[in-house]
């Protein structure tokens, strides 16, 4: 059983400008004390193409966590927009807050994001190389997308972890387009996980 | 019979395994596969039950859901109690859920339509010890374990007094075990595995029993579960998939020497789930028809793979009906409602359907006293079978059972004070403050708040602000029995426990069962369960009074030792006699609340929480605490045989000269001779110790000449003055305003604070008894019992030589204590308890205060007492009724008095408590107890009264001269009263109105 179940994720000073800084706020809820610290990333998916455009904004340790509700604001610089294909800057990408534990991933969240001019005239014509500093950056911030995965909370490294932590890593650039419906949800990512009762299905 | 599927009880298409009906009916449980894990949902059940409820959209549906198992759950099964809710699944776990009442409502981050859980149910206790998946969990009778099975091939009971205490791992299955069941008896637990048997084993040494294999030998290991039941009468197991002439069945065990002689059979695939009704059923008696006596039967749902239900009763050869087609997949699970007229029923394909039977169509359901009479005629007394009451009165045969029922008190004496804990965090987190600081503006700040440190290695470290601490110690500490017995109570409840367990026992009495717990069954039969926290206080009492006395009742003839008890019931009776019987109340019941008045330790809280909850357990720790009280009396017998003599407290000036008057009067009032003080050759009177002032007399002073004088002398704060008498001073008394003597002759003088004489001598009618100063009034009790109090001030009399007899005549009383208020009104006490006071306007005498009220006795209203200043109210009426000796006896005794009764005394007691402060013009005990009951009246929504209340203190708003009202009341001005009483009354939001048109009236007034 997970010990930390994330409640919330508030969507702060949203929509801004494109080079404003991300701020999430977290809250969590820790069902027993953790011996070590949680590990936050904001990953933004700077094209849906490749995960080579992925950029970690941040990352923090979030600790000591105790048993109890917590709550912190998770905050971020802009991506660079350098790292950005020209033709990825404008339209509807993905920002990803992940949490690991011991170098385990178990929660994704995942929010369509939403790069557009918000001047019309700019929106008709867009420029060819894409002005930054008009750009509103929107977070589709009811719809969240949020992917669990089940690691090994204890500190016995056993195979478990071994199976998990291969999770994170072929999760990382997951594929957009892959399933519309269930979004940001890793397909197949962790097979060995899905339970397999289907044994009585006659 | 209705049939209906609530498609939106699903888990979005995912299977589900499992369902079980919460005990009080108001909800159920689902389990199954979830989006990627395994899943629990609670869902609430009146949408399913009503159109109007399923319609409405402020009543929610699913009330809570839990992801946290990590693969598909198979079972979920509620504990009898239903505190509990207990699930297995396939990532080999069993969790325990219980709800967590500090939090409010959330939402799952990231679920389809933002669906909020409307409660909270937290995992309590994670049971690990299977190596495979969980397939089915079983509480047993009365919740003392839980057991689960396993396709480790194991089954393993825990103690659920000590998660994740094991206490057997039963092996002997070669197979995946995926049923269980446990014997309503509690003597056996049976389980049904893949290996083609069914296996029974013994609660007394966790043993195998038997294991029946021939029905099953040409069973395949094709179905998912394997949910095998007990009959409620105990004396059938009913299989599920067996095989017979190579068609299915369930197979029916009888528990007289497990033969399998019958089975039903009909359906075309293996059976997977068969449940029993937890009823037994008698024939529904039509009119008209023979009234012979028709056997009890039992009612059973049998489900199976080919995706047909079928009812049967056990009185018919045929099932009562059959629905096919009502899934797209196999049936998984079955459970009864408690009533044992519905069904719901779950299947693969992801849907549950709800079967609502008449009572025409099943039978007459028969009581729970029927259903454990049949027990006991079957298998003799064991404690599992134990009705509520009978456990009651049962002596303890075991042990464990001690423990257990030990750590069911302090699990109680731990969750009143969880749930006040819970109360005030509950408070916190609801408005979501912390700190006194709002969740709102916490977040607001939040960045800058929350402290950020680098680590070593450079990298950003935030420390998370803790927003609600979790009670994650609720569950061991509710169910550890490491806590130490705390007190002084613990130890003699220990050996009151103790001493029963010594007495003869029924030697043939089998006792296969470990431990007990009262079973909710009764109090959800009732009907008067409240349902979420709207607890009615008054349907609540309502029930829980006539339950109560009966286990004393019941007590004589049922079991011996209990006689005992009785005994000592009966002895006690005659140590008291003259106890004024309450109405409805049976003497015995009467006595017993006697007993429990004395018992200190209760609280306000022990008795809500006993009339909350009218479980034998709570009766049971009562009659311990009274037998404890009963060992006190032993010690220290009669102890209140002191009490009742009225102690003075020191408080007050009146009180100090009353004290200092100690003189008893003790001639019988028959005569109404009341005693004289005799002369004496000097004394000595403290009139008060602050300012310290004494007054001094000397008789027979020889002066000048020979003749006698007598000197008075006094002195206040090193201030003296004396003079002299002619006669002699047979008493004193003094108050800050006056010094007054009474000499031989009947002379009474009166002088200033200075000496000044004040008066010439005041000729009494007869010789002088008892003398009192207060203020400027002086009282005079003269031997035939006449009274009179004059204001030496004002030069008036007050009351006139009133005579004694009225209050005194036609039995043995005495005086047994005089007092003067300092509004000159004079309160005698009786030896009986009863306390007059001389009305001077009435002209009449008017009984304030009476030890033996019965009112006072049974009036409760604690809850209206302000927190802090408790009974801090000191006054004459304190001195005369004595303030300790009323406030820790009502509440012992209300939780057996019907709610109207226990209202109405209060209500009585109060107004009687008003009125004895106005007449006594004490007016901070008039303003005490106005309030009080202002406060009670607001918290039992008695408009008329609280309208008449006000309407008094608020007076004419357009003043005529015609009007009689006083604008002050005992020297307090009633408009500001009514500023005081109005927020009160402004609590209850029923009296909004009330509160709104006299505050409007009063806001006139002030803008006036």
């Amino acid at each position: 059983m997970a010990k930390v179940s994330v409640l919330n994720v508030a969507v702060l000073e949203n929509p801004s400008p494109f080079h404003s800084p991300f701020r999430f706020e977290i809250s969590f809820e820790c069902s027993e004390a953790l011996a070590d610290d949680l590990e936050w990333k904001i990953i933004y998916v700077g094209s849906a193409e490749s995960e080579e455009f992925d950029q970690i904004l941040d990352s923090v340790l979030v600790g000591p966590v105790p048993a109890g509700r917590h709550m912190f604001v998770f905050q971020a610089d802009a991506p660079n927009p350098s790292l950005i294909p020209e033709t990825d800057a404008v339209g509807v990408t993905v920002v990803l807050i992940t949490c690991t534990y011991h170098g385990q991933e178990f929660i994704r969240v995942g929010y369509y994001v939403n790069n557009e001019y918000p001047n019309p005239e700019l929106r008709e014509n867009p420029p060819p190389k894409p002005d930054f500093s008009q750009l509103q950056r929107n977070i589709l911030a009811s719809n969240p997308r949020v992917t669990r995965f089940h690691i090994n909370w204890d500190n016995n490294t056993d195979r478990l972890e071994a199976i998990e932590n291969h999770g994170p890593a072929l999760g990382c650039g997951f594929p957009l387009s892959c399933t519309p419906i269930k979004g940001l949800g890793l397909p197949g990512c962790i097979p060995g996980l899905l339970p397999e009762n289907s044994m009585d299905c006659i | 019979m209705k049939l209906l599927k609530p498609t939106w009880v699903n888990h979005n298409g995912k299977p589900i395994f499992s369902v079980d009906i919460h005990p009080d009916g108001t909800k159920f449980a689902t389990g199954g596969q979830g989006q990627d894990s395994g899943k629990v949902v609670i869902w609430n059940m009146s949408p399913v039950l009503q159109e109007d409820d399923e319609k409405d959209e402020n009543v929610p549906k699913m009330l809570c859901q839990m992801d946290n198992h990590l693969a598909c759950v198979n079972c979920v099964r509620w504990s009898n109690s239903g505190m509990y809710l207990a699930s297995g699944g396939d990532d080999k776990l069993i969790m325990v859920w219980k709800r967590a009442t500090y939090i409010g409502p959330g939402t799952v981050l990231g679920s389809s339509g933002k669906l909020a859980n409307v409660e909270q149910w937290r995992c309590v206790s994670i049971l690990r010890s299977h190596s495979g998946d969980v397939m089915d969990v079983a509480w047993s009778p009365h919740d003392a374990w839980l057991a689960s099975c396993s396709v480790d091939n194991t089954v393993v009971i825990w103690n659920t007094a000590k998660f994740p205490e094991i206490l057997a791992t039963l092996r002997g299955h070669s197979g995946l075990v995926k049923g269980l069941t446990w014997d309503p008896v509690g003597k056996y637990i049976a389980s049904q595995a893949d290996d083609r048997s069914l296996k029974v084993w013994r609660t007394l040494d966790w043993q195998l029993e038997t294991s029946i294999t021939k029905p099953f030998d040409e069973c395949g290991g094709t179905t998912h579960v394997l949910r095998l039941s007990w009959s409620p009468d105990g004396h059938y197991l009913v299989s599920a998939h067996a095989m017979n002439n190579s068609g299915p069945t369930a197979q029916i065990i009888e528990r007289e020497g497990w033969k399998t002689n019958m089975d039903f059979v009909g359906h075309r695939k293996a059976v997977t789930v068969v449940k029993f009704n937890p009823k037994i059923f008698k024939k529904k008696q039509k009119n008209g028809s023979s009234a012979k006596p028709s056997c009890p039967y039992c009612c059973c749902a049998v489900g199976s793979k080919d995706r047909s239900l079928s009812v049967w009763l056990t009185c018919l050869k045929r099932p009562l009906v059959v629905i096919h087609e009502l899934f797209d997949k196999s049936i998984m699970d079955i459970s009864w409602t408690l009533n044992g007229l519905g069904i719901l029923v779950c299947s693969m394909d992801g849907s549950v359907a709800l079967l609502d039977f008449s009572q025409d169509e099943l039978g007459d359901p028969l009581s729970e006293e029927e259903k454990s009479r049949i027990h006991q005629s079957t298998y003799g007394k064991s404690l599992a079978i134990m009705t509520e009451t009978q456990l009651s009165t049962a002596v303890i045969e075991n042990p464990e059972i001690l423990k257990y029922q030990r750590r069911q008190q302090q699990q109680q004496q731990l969750d009143q004070k969880g749930s006040a804990a819970r109360e005030t965090g509950s408070a916190t987190s609801v408005t979501g403050v912390v700190n006194g600081e709002s969740l709102e503006d916490i977040r607001k700040n939040l960045l800058k708040k929350q402290a950020e440190t680098r680590t070593a290695d450079g990298r950003r470290r935030i420390t998370p602000l803790c927003i609600a601490q979790l009670d994650t110690g609720d569950f061991s500490t509710a169910f550890s029995n490491s806590i130490p017995l705390s007190g002084s109570l613990a130890g003699t409840m220990l050996t009151s426990h103790s001493s029963p367990q010594l007495l003869p026992l029924d030697s043939s009495t089998p006792v296969p069962f470990g431990t007990s717990k009262p079973s909710t069954e009764p109090v959800a039969a009732t009907g008067t369960r409240p349902v979420g926290d709207s607890v009615s206080k008054d349907s609540v009492n309502a029930a829980a009074a006539p339950a109560a006395p009966s286990p004393i009742l019941t007590t004589p003839s049922k079991i011996e030792p209990m006689t005992a008890f009785d005994s000592r019931f009966t002895e006690r009776s005659k140590a008291t006699p003259g106890a004024p019987a309450l109405a409805g109340l049976t003497p015995t019941a009467m006595e017993r609340l006697k007993e429990q008045s004395l018992v200190k330790e209760l609280r306000p809280r022990d008795v809500l929480e006993r009339r909350a909850k009218p479980s034998s357990l709570s009766k049971r720790k009562l009659e311990l605490e009274v037998e404890t009280v009963e060992k006190k009396k032993k010690r220290r017998p009669r102890k209140d045989s002191r009490l009742m003599p009225t102690s003075l407290s020191v408080q007050s000036p009146a009180a100090l000269t009353a004290e200092k008057d100690a003189v008893c009067l003790s001639v019988p009032a028959a005569a109404l001779k009341l005693p004289m003080p005799g002369p004496q050759r000097a004394f000595t009177l403290q009139v008060s110790s602050d300012p310290s002032m004494y007054i001094e007399v000397e008789n027979e002073v020889t002066a000048v000449g020979g003749i006698k004088l007598s000197r008075l002398k006094c002195s206040r704060e090193g201030k003296q003055w004396e003079t002299v008498l002619t006669s002699r001073i047979l008493t004193a008394a003094g108050s800050c305003d006056v010094v007054c003597v009474a000499c031989e002759k009947r002379m009474l003088s009166v002088f200033s604070t200075c000496g000044r004489r004040l008066l010439p001598p005041i000729l009494l009618p007869s010789p002088i008894s008892t003398l009192h100063c207060t203020g400027s009034y002086v009282m005079a009790l003269t031997v035939t019992a006449t009274l009179s109090v004059w204001d030496v001030h004002r030069q008036i009399v007050v009351v006139k030589e009133k005579s004694l007899h009225s209050i005194l005549a036609g039995s043995d009383m005495t005086v047994s204590q005089i007092l003067l208020t300092q509004h000159g009104i004079p309160v005698i006490n009786l030896s009986d308890g009863k306390a007059y006071c001389f009305n001077p306007s009435l002209s009449a005498w008017n009984l304030v205060s009476d030890k033996q009220d019965a009112l006072a006795q049974c009036a409760d209203f604690r809850s209206s007492l302000p927190p802090q200043d408790a009974m801090l109210c000191s006054g004459p009426l304190a001195i005369v009724q004595g303030r300790a000796s009323t406030s820790g006896r009502q509440a012992a005794r209300l939780f057996s008095v019907p709610h109207m009764v226990q209202q109405e005394a209060t209500l009585a007691y109060l107004e009687s408590q008003v009125a004895a402060a106005l007449t006594l013009r004490s007016s901070h005990e008039y303003r005490h107890w106005l309030l009080l009951y202002v406060r009670y009246l607001v918290n039992e929504g008695f408009e008329y009264r609280l309208r008449e209340i006000c309407k008094d203190l608020l007076g004419p708003v357009h003043s005529s001269t015609g009007s009689q009202w006083e604008s002050t009341v005992v020297g307090l001005r009633k408009r500001n009263l009514l500023k005081e009483l109005l927020p009160v009354i402004g609590q209850n939001l029923r009296f909004q109105r009330l509160f709104t048109e006299f505050q409007e009236q009063l806001d006139i007034l002030r803008d006036k």
